[in-house]
């Protein structure tokens, strides 16, 4: 573990480390444009010169030094102010500062480091060099290669990460303009992620241009329910409106990407097709009277027809408390009832798979519900269901979050449907009682992704209508069943979660922390107890 | 008159010496015999001890850089690359198309030779992309060198392999920068790399690669075959060897002349390259292509043609070789203007400084030239040359801002002649010593 040190501050670094990470670390933050975490290292905004005090011989740039033992830099000279504020200048001696109207404005790195290190005069008697303004060059991204810093951010992108190239500087000199090759465009589905690292007003979203002006927006951190990767998200927000999804940076999952589905499925939260009130045999109704409704069904059915009449279809859509807080409930009040899992994909879900970050499984929590079903025990796959649908026995059926009736295709319907769910779907449709569960933005809870990687989400903003979340949803219905004793806030039924399901021993939902934490794959021969980070009540 | 060497130059002047017929009859492919039966190693031995350094400009020890290849248990199963730069693209330098033009065995055997010495299979001579009619004529000359034995599979029976392909650049300066013209090589954009790595560990292909000049090459022949005590008979003792120049402008005598190292510059200008016309008098000489700063007659008169001197006396350098003489009758604005207007053209456009700094440093020399700027515009020009110099990935941008600096410092007269003059910004403003200063330099000289 190689020792430098920056501005005089020692930090001890992994080896491989460049310069510009180990003055993060020290807390020294060193300006650039063209370095990127995950992208190869192309050194050409010039704006990460520091002088190297030791070690090495500089002014050089920080992102392509990698610490060593005994590398010194500093970054508080005036010869790296002079390089930093002459490195601005040239930045803008053929920009069109055209702030006003550019949808970048405020969160620009042109406007933030020009106000921290430019000269604030100019010194520019000649003509400005312009180029093309407004080209539609995909689905998702606006080019205004006017404003462009020819940092090469996007072309490494397209190189690298997506690795369809469709992006090039082309021409030389102050004439350097990003662009397309002729007749192509954008042509992969991580359009959105080159708005993202682009540092400038080059290259918009159009989905979000113009709709806010981002000093409006307040960011929660969340994890996208689009597919089973589980991309950790920032929900972009104002006034309980969300205006945009942005990747957060998790190395183990998604790094700085997420795909352009997942991006824009911030819209479904206002879609028209959300369940927004409860709806019983008489119609809407309100939650508590819906759930009462249903509850007096489960007891008399398992009264009548004993517990095996009574059945449960976890939720591959919902979250590990959700899961967690139904199995209870039914568990508590009907021990006998039959419990299923129905893998597979809604027809809501996208049709698109790749291997960089879109997952085949377009749920979000099918290993966290493998996991429960595995600690239950007796919960059985599609074809069980089917099974005890056909010879039917099974007379009052509760389905969470998925479609199953359209995952299971050609069935015996049950005699009775209860649908606790977020979208209208085939099962909502045939549901006698239908829930709205409140998604996952809306709710603090977790999912667990393809990788056992528990994530955290936390409410951006409050639930739309009337809808809940699951564990309430299941904490009403216990209620109505006589059971008073669950848990009812997400800390409380994943702390109860965790101390049940052997995979999750030990973990707590205020612990995953930002990079979420994996579940045991060897679960441990004793049962550790979750810390408990529960609220007081 | 300085004595004039001959020995790369030693087949010029015979008629058809580039074929290899004529060529062997004086000497070509003679040497590489005798090398093959020498250990790899001690041909890198003989060209270090002989104390050649690189005739691209730079100056740098071929027999030390060619030390840098990475043994082969640590090339990762990589081939090592030998690439010969004739890119020659820096203004003023014209010596490597009459090397290889008039004599291509000469280099070709030394491109031969140098492979072998660092293991290289293959060589690549990349050639800039004006140079296609002497791309046919190296062509045929490998053709010929092939015929005979002397490239290919199994060289004269020794078992060493060595293929040698050229390829045409599409013209622009930057590909003379090895990294440039490595990424140029490999069908990319000409635009420069990060060092580290450096080519000897990390270059074409990502394979370690050695980069040398045309007129190296053609010298390792030389060397190898006399001996490096041979070799150091010529130069001075940290410049040894001879020197292709490339002399133009106001001379009588423009052309391609090979020097020992070491000679006066001004007996250099006024006997070999025949002096000035009649009545002129010598404002200033570039002295190793368009990018090294100017120097005065007074440090010309008091500068020996070798990499020391030159740096001591103007903190110029000899660069490339490539010397351009200007008498009384230039006009030094329009000369930087043109030069500028050359480099604005020619940035690749990758380093801020650079892409932005020299298309604004030519626009300001433009109204300089046309007597649409103030004194405001020079303070600003020298402070813009500085925050170019050396804050780029490659050279070029040192390169575009050492005429700058040079030129308004030794030659400040020229340019606040033709400004506007606001009282804000002096002579110091510029880098130069103020009107009057009795130290030796521009201001004086230009005032004569």
């Amino acid at each position: 573990m190689p020792t430098v040190k920056v501005n005089g501050i020692e930090v001890e670094v992994a080896p491989g480390t460049n310069m510009i990470e180990a003055a993060r670390q020290a807390g020294v933050d060193i300006p650039h444009y063209c370095y990127h975490p995950h992208l190869p290292v192309a050194g050409n905004c010039r704006m990460c010169l520091v002088d190297v005090e030791a070690g090495g011989r500089g002014p050089d740039i920080a992102c392509n030094m990698q610490a060593r033992d005994g590398l010194a830099i500093r970054t508080d000279t005036d010869n790296v102010k002079r390089m930093r504020r002459s490195v601005m200048e040239f930045l803008l001696v053929n920009h069109p500062l055209d702030c006003p109207i550019c949808d970048q404005a405020g969160e620009c790195r042109l406007q933030d480091y020009y106000m921290e290190h430019g000269q604030h005069h100019s010194r520019l008697a000649d003509e400005k060099i312009t180029r093309t303004k407004r080209q539609d060059i995909g689905d998702l991204i606006i080019l205004d290669a006017d404003r462009c810093i020819a940092c090469s951010r996007c072309v490494r992108f397209s190189d690298e990460v997506t690795k369809t190239g469709e992006l090039r500087l082309f021409n030389r000199t102050d004439h350097t303009e990003i662009g397309v090759f002729p007749g192509t465009r954008l042509s992969h589905h991580y359009q959105g992620c080159l708005a993202d690292i682009c540092p400038v007003g080059a290259l918009t979203n159009k989905d979000f241009r113009f709709q806010k002006r981002s000093w409006y927006l307040r960011a929660e951190p969340s994890v996208c329910d689009r597919c089973a990767t589980g991309c950790n998200i920032d929900v972009d927000h104002d006034h309980g409106e969300v205006f945009r999804y942005r990747p957060r940076r998790n190395d183990a999952v998604n790094k700085s990407w997420m795909c352009d589905f997942g991006r824009l499925s911030y819209k479904r939260l206002a879609a028209e097709d959300r369940i927004l009130t409860a709806r019983g045999p008489e119609g809407a109704e309100g939650v508590d009277a819906v759930l009462a409704g249903l509850a007096a069904a489960v007891d008399a059915a398992a009264r009548d027809h004993g517990d095996g009449s009574v059945g449960l279809v976890l939720g591959t859509r919902a979250t590990n408390e959700a899961n967690w807080a139904m199995l209870r409930a039914l568990r508590a009040a009907v021990p006998g009832a039959r419990v299923f899992l129905v893998e597979g994909n809604d027809p809501d879900a996208f049709d698109y798979t790749d291997d960089l970050l879109v997952h085949a499984d377009k749920n979000p929590n099918t290993a966290g519900v493998r996991l429960i079903a595995e600690a239950d025990g007796a919960v059985g796959d599609a074809e069980a269901l089917r099974a005890a649908l056909a010879d039917g026995g099974l007379r009052l059926l509760l389905v969470l979050a998925d479609d199953v009736l359209a995952r299971l295709g050609e069935v015996r319907r049950p005699e009775a449907l209860a649908f606790f769910g977020t979208w209208a779907n085939a099962t909502s449709e045939a549901a006698r009682w239908v829930l709205p569960l409140a998604a996952a933005q809306e709710v603090e809870g977790s999912f667990t992704n393809f990788q056992g990687r528990v994530q955290r989400l936390q409410p951006a903003i409050p639930a739309a209508g009337d809808s809940r979340p699951g564990q309430v949803l299941a904490a009403g219905l216990a209620r109505a069943l006589g059971e008073d004793a669950l848990p009812a806030g997400a800390a409380g039924v994943f702390h109860d979660l965790a101390a049940n399901v052997p995979a999750f021993f030990g973990l707590s939902l205020a612990g995953l922390g930002a990079e979420g934490a994996l579940v045991h794959r060897e679960p441990p021969t004793e049962q550790v107890a979750p810390p408990d980070t529960r609220p007081a009540p | 008159m300085a004595m004039e060497p001959s020995i790369l130059t030693s087949r010029w002047k015979i008629p058809d010496a580039h074929r290899i017929d004529v060529a062997m009859k004086h000497g070509a492919w003679a040497t590489l015999p005798a090398a093959l039966k020498m250990a790899p190693g001690e041909i890198t031995q003989v060209v270090k001890d002989s104390g050649l350094r690189g005739r691209g400009g730079a100056g740098f020890p071929t027999g030390v850089k060619w030390g840098f290849v990475p043994p082969p248990e640590k090339r990762n199963g990589k081939p090592v690359y030998l690439v010969c730069n004739a890119d020659e693209s820096e203004p003023g330098t014209f010596k490597d198309r009459y090397l290889m033009w008039k004599d291509p065995h000469m280099f070709l055997e030394g491109i031969v030779i140098s492979a072998y010495a660092i293991g290289a299979k293959a060589a690549y001579i990349y050639l800039r992309g004006e140079f296609g009619f002497v791309r046919r004529r190296v062509d045929e000359a490998i053709a010929e060198a092939r015929a005979k034995g002397f490239i290919g599979r199994n060289i004269l029976g020794s078992g060493v392999d060595v293929e040698v392909y050229t390829h045409l650049g599409a013209g622009a300066y930057i590909c003379g920068e090895e990294t440039a013209l490595l990424s140029s090589l490999e069908g990319k954009k000409g635009q420069p790399k990060l060092k580290p790595p450096f080519p000897a560990v990390e270059g074409a292909w990502r394979a370690p690669t050695i980069v040398n000049n045309v007129e190296t090459m053609a010298a390792v022949t030389w060397i190898v075959g006399h001996g490096a005590a041979a070799y150091r008979e010529f130069g001075t003792e940290k410049s040894p060897g001879t020197k292709l120049l490339s002399v133009s402008g106001h001379v009588l005598k423009p052309g391609v002349y090979e020097i020992d190292m070491g000679i006066p510059m001004m007996d250099f200008i006024m006997d070999t390259a025949g002096g000035l016309r009649p009545g002129r008098k010598l404002k200033a000489v570039v002295p190793g292509g368009s990018s090294v700063p100017i120097m005065t007659p007074d440090e010309v008169a008091r500068a020996t043609i070798d990499y020391e001197s030159i740096h001591e006396v103007s903190g110029s350098y000899l660069g490339s070789g490539g010397m351009i003489v200007m008498d009384d009758t230039t006009d030094l604005a329009e000369g930087l203007a043109n030069l500028l207007r050359f480099y604005a053209h020619e940035s690749c456009g990758q380093c801020t400084p650079c892409r932005e700094g020299t298309g604004w440093m030519f626009r300001i020399l433009k109204r300089v030239k046309e007597g649409r700027a103030t004194d405001v515009d020079l303070a600003t020009l020298k402070n813009l040359a500085d925050n170019i110099h050396s804050k780029t990935i490659c050279f070029f941008g040192a390169s575009a801002a050492m005429p700058v600096q040079s030129w308004l410092k030794k030659f400040p007269d020229e340019f606040f002649g033709r400004v506007h003059r606001t009282g804000k910004v002096g002579y110091a403003d510029v880098g130069a010593e103020p009107p009057g200063g009795d130290k030796p330099g521009g201001t004086t000289q230009a005032a004569k």
